[in-house]
């Protein structure tokens, strides 16, 4: 029986690194995806909209009079979340106008790390386009907030300093906080992934994996949201306050 | 036992080697760039614990800036973690 386990397991070793890509063809123009980075994605929206849409009901009777059950377990959350990922703006001000996004990122990267745990699923995070688009979207919006804080002339001119000479460094420095950001939750839940995979298909398919998943995929996968979440405050925060 | 030699020798083509040098250059990748985000890791860990342990109300504060520190130090780790992913599956 644990040899037939061990049969079936290994076809998923060959299938570890593959990826279904789908061509999309627009008014001449080709369009690839990656089809299981894309459903995965849509999966973990629609799920958490619906956890939100669900919620949401609970919220219907005035907060101040007797607040139910989920309305004290909301604002416990969402206390805790203020605490931990916003505190560490400079300014209160961009604290509360920055925290619907970086708490919309935390919770998406965490629920998408910890979907990979479900069998037949895969988490979109182990994509590099994913994490990618989603550090990208924390580099614009960080230098959007810096140019608009600091005025355009003044954010242009913080690339010449100390000296004209080093402009190139300071455009590669501001160009590598992106990468390293979607590479650092990229590899790790990659990793992650393979270990799991390798020591199911390879090593012990029962009783092991699900401890491997506990740690890799719950433990590791909330503290890499917390750091995606923690290191866009942190790059927000320098490019607003340079 | 010369000739033995020379004959296994003959039979290994050079997509064998090229192969042999994928897998010993991926193994020496993470294991030597798995050093030095290690080490740092553990001065980051050791001093936010002795932080900890002189002042508790900090604990907090402590945690959160370790970890980031963490974060940003384990990303060399990660840079030879894809090195050896793209030599062992991609190349």
């Amino acid at each position: 029986m644990i040899k037939s386990i061990f049969e079936q397991l290994s076809t998923t070793l060959i299938h570890l690194g593959e990826k279904q890509i789908v061509t999309l063809r627009l008014w001449g123009a080709q369009i690839q995806f990656d089809r299981d980075a894309l459903i995965m994605t849509w999966i973990v929206m629609a799920a958490l909209i619906v956890l939100a849409l669900f919620l949401r009901r609970a919220l219907k009777q005035p907060v101040e009079e007797r607040p139910n059950r989920v309305q004290a377990a909301l604002v416990v959350l969402i206390e805790l979340l203020q605490g931990q990922l916003t505190s560490s703006f400079s300014s209160e001000r961009l604290a509360i106008s920055m925290f619907p996004f970086i708490s919309t990122l935390f919770l998406f990267v965490l629920l998408a790390n910890w979907i990979g745990i479900v069998p037949h699923m895969s988490s979109p995070t182990q994509n590099l386009n994913v994490t990618m688009s989603l550090a990208l979207m924390v580099f614009v919006v960080s230098q959007v907030l810096a140019a608009r804080a600091k005025g355009v002339k003044k954010y242009l001119k913080g690339f010449l300093e100390p000296v004209p000479f080093l402009l190139p460094l300071n455009i590669i420095g501001e160009l590598s906080r992106p990468m390293s950001h979607a590479f650092r939750l990229f590899g790790n839940v990659l990793a992650g992934t393979i270990l799991v995979t390798i020591v199911m298909a390879k090593f012990a398919p029962i009783v092991v994996p699900p401890v491997l998943n506990i740690v890799f995929g719950l433990f590791f996968g909330a503290i890499q949201a917390f750091v995606f979440a923690i290191l866009a405050v942190a790059y927000i925060n320098v490019a607003v306050e340079e | 036992m010369l000739q033995e030699a020379q004959s296994v020798a003959s039979g290994i083509s050079g997509a064998d080697i090229a192969t042999a040098a994928k897998y010993i250059a991926a193994g020496l990748c993470m294991g030597i760039g798995a050093i030095g985000p290690a080490i740092g890791e553990g001065m980051a860990a050791a001093h936010a614990l002795d932080g900890m342990a002189r002042q508790p109300e900090m604990q907090g504060a402590l945690m959160r800036t370790m970890v980031l520190g963490q974060a940003i130090t384990e990303s060399t780790g990660i840079y030879s973690l894809l090195i050896a992913i793209v030599l062992l599956f991609v190349a």
